[in-house]
């Protein structure tokens, strides 16, 4: 399970790398058409705004997955390590809950919603399934990620 | 009764998930899931709270915050922050606590062309913090110097804080809000310096050398690249020619070239910057994500309302009002991280003080200055583990020192909050 999650590690940081790299020279593509070709580019406004929620949302999973989220551990850090433990794990399901319903589940639904639809994005005309579908795989990632964090958790 | 208990929820549940050690971002979207589940049916409360996720991050100006960050980064490795100390360090040197000063002015000028205050504390506080130890400060002392003084550069522009609040106000204009920025900042800094002076000279630090005017020249000629990115991304976004995430954009290549031209960024370390700063995004992402959803939350149970007919229920002068949210806030910022604090507690302020007359564009100067004291203080101030965790110290130790410059900060709030041409005086001059 360690080598898998390493595996997704490694693969989510290149994505970011890749999305982030590409963030940058779209935004500089709009400003090199804008002023150098003095004919906007129409696209990359909207563009922007998609890596955009990719990022955000698979970073989420990134970061999930690290532990880097910033939380505040002044109760837990002078409890006993026994409740420390208890509330350690807690804390582990009300996250894999909380992806599970709202980004699994909520997110599928938000996809199979603009799919019946039929949305598309006003200027790309991309289906906008394609922009939602980063919440339910993030969603799935955290599940994964937090799971194994909640076995390490109570098995200490 | 029955009105009440959505909010009771969204408090209680907040509360409760906090203190087990929830991060913050996930504390704030759990509660508005169970708040939403409250109100309407459950499936339909799942999909409204990831749309409102993802819609939440749909902004083209947000593009500026991860752009910012990543020249920032660049900075720091690329060899800016040592060159602007080293100016720093000619104009301010000879000064009773020459080092704290240099400090405070390095962290302005940072401030100025970059837009996060980590950034800032990391790299003064790594360069800097060893030089003070050499020269007898106290540590502690050079650790609360050097996290107030980062602060200042959320303040001034480029600023993501201020992003955050336009979006947050419904699109309060970013140039005026940069421009409103920098008296507030200087004022801030000058307040801080002040401090620093009088403590050096109870404490008998040493004067650093004086510089001579050809070495002043010299540094100012090193760091003017640098300071002249100041000129393009500010320059750029005032005078209506870039947008602010465009102006950011061009940041990140300026730094990338500098960089280059300096020889300390390589092809080859490029991908490690890249996830650094995309990581850095995703923490700051996900709590606007989340922030946004609840911020949608409670105008949906009209919490704002409420608030908003309470606050003016006690008064409506506009002395007392104010003086009420700045303690409100003080109180937050200590508990609440300064991008979440201003998406949650713009929409219910900002209607309040705009009754009573206030500019939005004066009272997002006010909240950023507000929560900038927050960072500086335990249990969740950022700024603050990064300047301890860079000195290896520890918080307790590091309070005492950071209480006058504490006070210097609120003294430059109230006069901030209570001398509106302090922050409007610059963007009319500019026709904002």
């Amino acid at each position: 399970m360690e080598a898998l999650k390493n595996k997704i590690d490694y693969l989510l940081g290149n994505a970011l790398v890749v999305i982030m790299g590409f963030m940058v020279i779209n935004v500089l593509w709009q400003v090199f058409t804008r002023f150098i070709l003095a004919d906007p580019s129409s696209f990359t406004d909207e563009l922007a705004r998609f890596l955009m929620i990719w990022l955000g949302v698979l970073g989420a999973a990134y970061v999930s997955g690290k532990n880097l989220h910033v939380a505040i551990d002044v109760i837990p850090m002078r409890s006993t390590s026994s409740r420390r433990r208890r509330m350690n794990i807690m804390v582990d399901i009300m996250i894999i809950l909380f992806a599970f319903a709202a980004f699994v589940i909520g997110g599928s639904r938000l996809v199979y919603i603009s799919i019946v639809l039929g949305q598309h994005s006003p200027s790309l005309q991309i289906p906008m399934a394609f922009v939602y579908v980063v919440i339910p795989i993030s969603g799935l990632l955290i599940v994964f990620f937090k799971s194994l964090k909640l076995n390490n958790d109570s098995n200490i | 009764m029955m009105e009440y208990i959505p909010i009771l929820v969204l408090i209680l549940s907040f509360i409760y998930l906090l203190s087990i050690g929830t991060p913050v971002a996930w504390s704030i979207a759990i509660s508005s899931t169970l708040t939403m589940m409250v109100s309407i049916p459950m499936i339909p409360a799942l999909t409204t709270v990831s749309q409102r996720m993802a819609t939440g991050l749909d902004s083209f100006a947000l593009l500026a915050i991860p752009f910012f960050v990543l020249s920032g980064e660049l900075m720091n490795r690329g060899g800016i922050a040592h060159r602007l100390i080293a100016f720093a360090k000619t104009i301010v040197g000879a000064f009773p606590g020459g080092l704290a000063l240099i400090n405070v002015m390095a962290a302005m000028l940072m401030g100025a062309i970059a837009g996060s205050a980590m950034a800032s504390a990391s790299a003064m506080g790594s360069i800097l913090g060893p030089e003070m130890e050499k020269e007898g400060y106290s540590k502690e002392f050079g650790v609360a110097v050097n996290i107030t003084s980062a602060t200042t550069g959320l303040i001034i522009p480029p600023s993501n804080v201020l992003i955050v609040y336009s979006l947050a106000s419904g699109g309060v204009s970013i140039a005026a809000l940069f421009l409103a920025g920098y008296l507030p900042g200087i004022l801030t800094g000058l307040f801080l310096m002040i401090v620093a002076v009088i403590w050096a000279k109870k404490k008998n630090y040493p004067l650093g050398k004086r510089s001579s005017l050809k070495e002043v020249f010299k540094t100012f000629w090193e760091a003017l690249p640098s300071l002249l990115l100041l000129v393009v991304v500010i320059g750029g976004i005032v005078s209506g020619i870039f947008t602010a995430t465009e102006a950011s954009a061009i940041a990140v290549l300026y730094t990338l070239i500098l960089g280059f031209i300096y020889k300390e960024i390589n092809v080859k370390s490029l991908p490690k910057i890249l996830l650094d700063s995309s990581s850095t995004t995703a923490i700051v992402m996900l709590l606007i994500a989340a922030s946004m959803s609840m911020s949608w939350v409670m105008s949906y149970e009209n919490i704002p309302q409420s608030i908003s007919d309470t606050l003016l229920g006690i008064s409506d002068n506009r002395i007392v009002i104010l003086l009420i949210i700045n303690l409100i806030l003080l109180f937050v910022g200590i508990f609440m991280d300064m991008t979440p604090a201003v998406l949650i507690f713009t929409p219910i302020f900002l209607p309040v003080v705009t009754k009573l007359g206030m500019d939005p564009t004066h009272f997002g100067i006010i909240m950023v200055l507000n929560l900038c004291i927050g960072l500086c203080t335990p249990p969740v101030g950022s700024v603050l583990f990064v300047g301890v965790g860079v000195a290896k110290t520890t918080i307790q130790k590091v309070i005492k020192p950071l209480l006058p410059l504490f006070l210097a900060m609120v003294v430059a709030l109230f006069l901030v909050t209570y001398i509106p041409s302090l922050t409007l005086w610059l963007p009319k001059l500019f026709g904002y």
